[in-house]
């Protein structure tokens, strides 16, 4: 037995993220939309936390000059969420109308939330107009998930 | 898309384009020289215009070349354009013996034609308009009045209204420009009235729900009053849309007080039955509604007069008025045809830009149901009488309404609903404060405001009432 064996230094404490949620959700909600997508399938734990609403609530208006007004957050909630909100709507209307400045981009969130509301009504089954479908599918947004031609 | 350019136009001596995505224009040169000119031989060497129509089309050709749209460019021989324009003048042809009462010669050239179509593309461009126009004057020939146009079911008809929303963006440009100015005018009120003149599945009205929640100030009182038709086997489709609806507002905070009233026709409904509170403001919606009323019946003149003169009565805040732009009620049967085919065209173009989608066949049938209402029935039958702006402006106006302007805010919100709708082509305008939508310069659907003018009882010495815009933002 040898005493000369260097002891083994402790080992340093590593740093992991996964241990500090708090700052792991800091990081995610600055990150857009592709790569929080992306972020979902690292880890389970990840995966959980993106689909958190409140990360999408700040993707959501991040590029909107002027705070959205108040009172949008219940309604958002209500009509099915934030994540619904972008990956249905805001997605693919902010590529859309990429070439309209920014002043317009409050336009544009007010038009997809609309766009949004039609789809909870449609989803409530009060699209109707599919022959011999009487389950609620909501069709009229599917023009924003058509290829687009730019 | 570089390969096929190539090939094209190594081949651009030896064959005409025919370019689908433009035939509305096509048309309209076609019936423009065929107006002021006679009918020429059949043989088809002998076609007086063929160059001029063949150097628009290839110029314009080049132009849409250059556009990366999912464009079927689809060269054709000789023969299937000449088909195509022998099928137009064979239909302007059998029209104008229609209208003269030369019945076994119609009868013939539909024959005739239904062999020439065979001859082109029926499944896009001119081959398809060319079928319904030809099916048209068949069930004008053929069929009894009452079946002539087709009798769909309450249920079929909201059905195919559906696809047609689906499918291409005029109702959704009705509706969200109405909702526009209906949201402008009840600025400042509390208690808010809409009347719909045909509710169907109450599409148009979740996006005022929202406007209304997310107002500065709260939203007011909303409710809304459905028109639509009775539902046959019992059912109550207007009480069920309004149940939805209901749930809607419910979950954005919005009180909602839904009524439904069945009646099949507009004049039927007299103003006791709206329950119009002297509190509230008051919004009458019409989305391609009031040119049903347009019948002149030689007794008891038109009904549009009765309706129009209880609108007033209601005195609403606003009326908003949204009518296909064409002049499909002319009492010549041949200008009914002329205008039918070039409107139609140009509908048929747009949908076809729209790109495949399964609502589009029935969108298609939604349409043939229009024309064959204007071609082949006649008098009370006939209710898809529509007007262009100019001519319901002067009605309106002399029926005691005033025009609002819709604000910019339509503009840009039209516009932006049309990029997203990824078709090039679409455009709308402004004209003295009404919008249009139209596809490639031909407007098809007039969006437009207006106000009851309040009654003086000496207009000539009362004062002018300033025009209270509330859109300006």
């Amino acid at each position: 037995m040898e005493d000369g064996r260097e002891k083994k230094k402790p080992p340093s404490p590593k740093f992991c993220i996964n241990d500090h949620v708090d700052i792991l959700v800091e990081i995610l909600r600055r990150l857009d939309g592709d790569t929080l997508a992306v972020a979902a399938c690292v880890c389970r734990l990840w995966h959980s936390i993106t689909r958190h609403d409140s990360l999408w609530e700040s993707l959501c208006f991040r590029h909107v000059p002027s705070p959205p007004p108040s009172g949008i957050k219940p309604i958002v909630l209500a009509l099915g969420g934030y994540k619904r909100l972008y990956m249905l709507c805001l997605r693919p209307v902010l590529n859309r109308l990429s070439r309209f400045g920014l002043r317009d981009r409050v336009d544009h969130v007010q038009l997809t939330l609309s766009l949004f509301c039609v789809d909870y009504y449609e989803r409530l089954g009060g699209g109707g107009g599919k022959l011999g479908e009487s389950s609620a599918s909501s069709s009229s947004l599917m023009f924003l998930c058509r290829p687009v031609n730019v | 898309m570089g390969n096929a350019s190539n090939e094209i136009s190594q081949v651009a001596s030896d064959v005409v384009h025919y370019n689908p995505s433009d035939l509305g224009n096509w048309v309209d040169s076609m019936l423009t020289e065929l107006i002021h000119q006679q009918f020429p031989p059949s043989d088809l060497q002998d076609f007086p215009y063929h160059d001029t129509w063949t150097d628009q089309i290839g110029s314009q050709q080049n132009q849409n070349l250059n556009h990366n749209q999912q464009l079927t460019v689809v060269s054709t021989t000789m023969d299937e354009e000449d088909s195509g324009i022998r099928l137009v003048h064979m239909l302007m042809s059998c029209a104008e013996l229609m209208q003269r009462g030369d019945f076994s010669l119609v009868a013939s050239m539909i024959q005739e034609m239904q062999v020439l179509l065979t001859r082109v593309n029926t499944r896009c461009g001119i081959g398809k308009v060319a079928g319904y126009f030809i099916d048209a004057l068949g069930r004008r020939l053929f069929s009894p009045i009452s079946t002539a146009c087709g009798g769909y079911s309450v249920l079929e008809n909201e059905i195919l209204y559906h696809n047609f929303y689906e499918a291409c963006p005029y109702l959704k440009f009705a509706h969200f420009t109405a909702n526009q100015a209906i949201l402008e005018a009840f600025d400042g009120y509390d208690c808010v009235h809409v009347i719909d003149f045909n509710l169907m599945h109450g599409l148009q009205w979740p996006a005022l729900i929202q406007a209304l929640a997310l107002r500065p100030g709260g939203p007011p009182l909303l409710r809304l009053t459905g028109i639509g038709p009775p539902s046959p086997d019992g059912r109550d489709t207007l009480r069920e849309v309004g149940l939805r609806l209901a749930e809607l507002a419910r979950s954005v905070n919005v009180r909602f007080v839904f009524r439904g009233v069945a009646a099949s026709r507009l004049e039927d409904v007299k103003t006791w039955m709206l329950q119009v509170s002297s509190k509230e403001a008051v919004a009458i919606n019409s989305i391609m509604q009031l040119h049903k009323l347009l019948y002149m019946d030689p007794g008891r003149g038109s009904a549009i007069d009765t309706v129009l003169s209880w609108i007033r009565s209601l005195n609403p805040r606003i009326i908003t008025v949204v009518e296909q732009e064409a002049d499909h009620n002319q009492p010549e049967f041949l200008d009914r045809f002329t205008e039918a085919l070039y409107y139609y065209s140009t509908m048929f173009d747009s949908l076809e830009a729209c790109g495949l989608r399964p609502e589009k066949s029935l969108a298609e049938i939604h349409i043939q149901r229009e024309i064959c209402n204007i071609l082949c029935c006649e008098g009370s039958g006939r209710i898809e009488r529509h007007e262009p702006l100019v001519k319901w402006r002067t009605r309106l106006s002399e029926s005691g309404f005033k025009p609002v302007h819709l604000g910019s805010n339509a503009f840009k919100q039209a516009s932006m609903l049309l990029t997203l709708f990824s078709a090039e082509g679409y455009c709308v305008e402004e004209r003295e404060g009404c919008l249009t939508l139209g596809w490639h310069s031909r407007p098809l659907i007039a969006a437009s405001a207006w106000q009851a003018v309040p009654d003086e009882p000496t207009s000539s010495l009362a004062p002018m009432l300033n025009s209270q815009n509330s859109n300006v933002m």
